[in-house]
């Protein structure tokens, strides 16, 4: 595959009360990750947004969103998935040769809307939406539960990463304010209620309005623009089954299939990765995600957390912005491959992956592998 | 936590609220597998389908296999027993319109039938919190008033009492 490059970027921090319309979130982001890749409106040939008609409480929600996310008179389109997906849209239209620079961007306002109960949309009407008792809350519980006891993992060591994704929080300046808890302990983090058990409030993320894009462009045009661009070498992307009493709970078995198609198109072994960040809705899930991504051998994945090589930016523990946390993690190992992760920069990156996600506990994945460099 | 749905009443004053101009109630056609399954409900027992390849059950039924993309017609009726797989214990109620704390727990199980290969998740009746473990075995209470609706499913007890 041809390399595609990631020339700009910019995320609006999120906040739990954003105190901009969402079309000026919006205009934020885009005409940020212009300014950061020194370009204009008009070298843009193409945007994909991540959005969801339910969050915004409008159909196809992206046709009032032109004029903000840039799109005005221009080839244009959406998913209704994670930012990260629109990522890959926005690079099968490079690849197809019709389009040279593409603007992606993901964005949400979950203080405008009851994101968990919109949550509920996605499951099957006709059986688990009238009976009321699947949701974001019991499907974390009941994957914390499956994982804990099949590996003997304790509540403690959960409680552990837990607290380490909010102390990285601490030193992400675009996590969420509320989320950057520098002084946060497992013993805190288990003195919280219980959301649903094993899973307490803690271990949950925080929501945040925000938006975040991103700017693709094909090999020999990334290297006009910038001298230092992040090249995406591979991506792989899967889904699992929607039946969640099916799925094995204790792994991922679309990370296991996603990440190992980005691998191969990236000539590249989980051990040669030097830093991820995954979107998982609980360090829970993030360790689950890394391990079937090959980081780490099951049932032992926090120690990758401890090491500071899973998201050392603090992953959707640092808020979450429903659309945009799968870009948000695709900036943060730009960051990192580039040196410009300041506080929380993790030494000697020369090869990092982001995922994405949608579905209960992960039902899809959709992983990239990132490399810095000429 | 700021992770609750919006307290309209709350905010009333600050914002403007609007209800909309299309009351959406949706319909949505079952298919022959959950119609099928729900005459099961209406007659207290359960009726899975069988994949014509692979031969696993699923419960509540649908028509094909996703693995096997394979055809999973043939109906099979499956006893009122089950076996616990997962559990949780949450004070959340969230539907569509509203998630909402509540004082009492309820136990959510994934409850797999004897003789199926899927699991759904139900109330766990009749029992305690501490009672509730892996593997252990169950049975269906249904509902005083069945009306061919997935709340035909109480939920279900431990076999021989809590």
């Amino acid at each position: 595959m041809e390399r595609i490059g990631i020339v700009g970027y910019h995320q609006v921090r999120p906040e739990l009360d954003l105190q901009m319309s969402p079309y000026e979130c919006i205009f934020t982001a885009v005409r940020g990750a212009l300014d950061h890749a020194g370009l204009k409106r008009k070298d843009i040939t193409t945007v994909i947004s991540a959005t969801n008609d339910y969050y915004d409480g409008k159909t196809i929600s992206n046709c009032f969103k032109v004029s903000a996310g840039g799109a005005y008179m221009k080839d244009e389109s959406k998913v209704e998935m994670d930012g990260a997906h629109a990522a890959q849209y926005a690079m099968f239209r490079i690849l197809s040769q019709n389009h040279k620079l593409a603007m992606v961007y993901g964005f949400s306002m979950p203080s405008c809307m009851p994101f968990e109960c919109t949550r509920i949309l996605e499951l099957d009407p006709t059986f688990d939406r009238p009976i009321s008792l699947m949701n974001s809350y019991s499907t974390c519980g009941m994957q914390m539960r499956a994982y804990m006891k099949k590996y003997g993992v304790s509540e403690e060591q959960i409680a552990e990463a837990t607290a380490t994704n909010w102390k990285n929080a601490a030193k992400n300046p675009l996590a969420l304010q509320e989320a950057q808890k520098a002084d946060m302990t497992a013993a805190e983090v288990l003195k919280s209620d219980y959301l649903a058990s094993p899973l307490r409030e803690l271990m949950y993320p925080l929501l945040g309005d925000g938006c975040t894009a991103l700017i693709l462009a094909p090999e020999k045009q990334a290297l006009k623009i910038t001298d230092n661009p992040v090249w995406i070498t591979g991506v792989g992307n899967c889904q699992e089954t929607y039946y969640f009493g099916e799925r094995d709970l204790t792994t991922s078995l679309s990370m296991e299939k996603a990440s190992e198609a980005a691998y191969k198109m990236a000539g590249v072994k989980p051990s040669d990765i030097d830093v991820a960040e995954l979107f998982g809705y609980t360090a829970c899930e993030d360790i689950i995600l890394a391990e079937s991504a090959g980081l780490a051998e099951k049932g032992k994945g926090d120690s990758l957390v401890a090491k500071g090589c899973l998201n050392p930016s603090g992953g959707a523990t640092s808020g979450m912005t429903p659309c945009a946390t799968g870009l948000n993690r695709i900036i943060e190992a730009v960051k990192q491959l580039k040196g410009e992760a300041e506080e929380h920069q993790v030494s000697g990156v020369k090869k990092a992956i982001a995922s994405g996600q949608i579905g209960f506990c992960a039902q899809n994945n959709i992983i990239y592998v990132l490399e810095g460099g000429n | 936590m700021k992770n609750l749905p919006l307290d309209l009443e709350k905010m009333e004053g600050d914002i403007f609220t609007s209800k909309g101009m299309v009351k959406a109630e949706f319909t949505f056609w079952v298919g022959l597998a959950m119609d099928k399954f729900y005459d099961g409900t209406t007659d207290q027992k359960f009726i899975g389908t069988k994949c014509s390849k692979c031969g696993k059950v699923f419960l509540p039924p649908r028509n094909r296999c996703g693995d096997c993309f394979a055809k999973a017609e043939e109906f099979v009726d499956l006893p009122g027993t089950a076996t616990l797989k997962n559990f949780t214990i949450t004070p959340w109620k969230i539907t569509e319109r509203r998630a909402k704390k509540g004082n009492k727990n309820a136990l959510v199980g994934l409850v797999q039938v004897d003789g199926a290969d899927s699991a759904f998740m139900t109330e766990i009746l009749n029992t305690t919190e501490d009672k509730l473990e892996e593997g252990m075995k169950l049975k269906v209470v249904w509902a005083k008033r069945i009306k061919g609706h997935p709340q035909d499913i109480a939920g279900f007890e431990p076999v021989g009492g809590a």
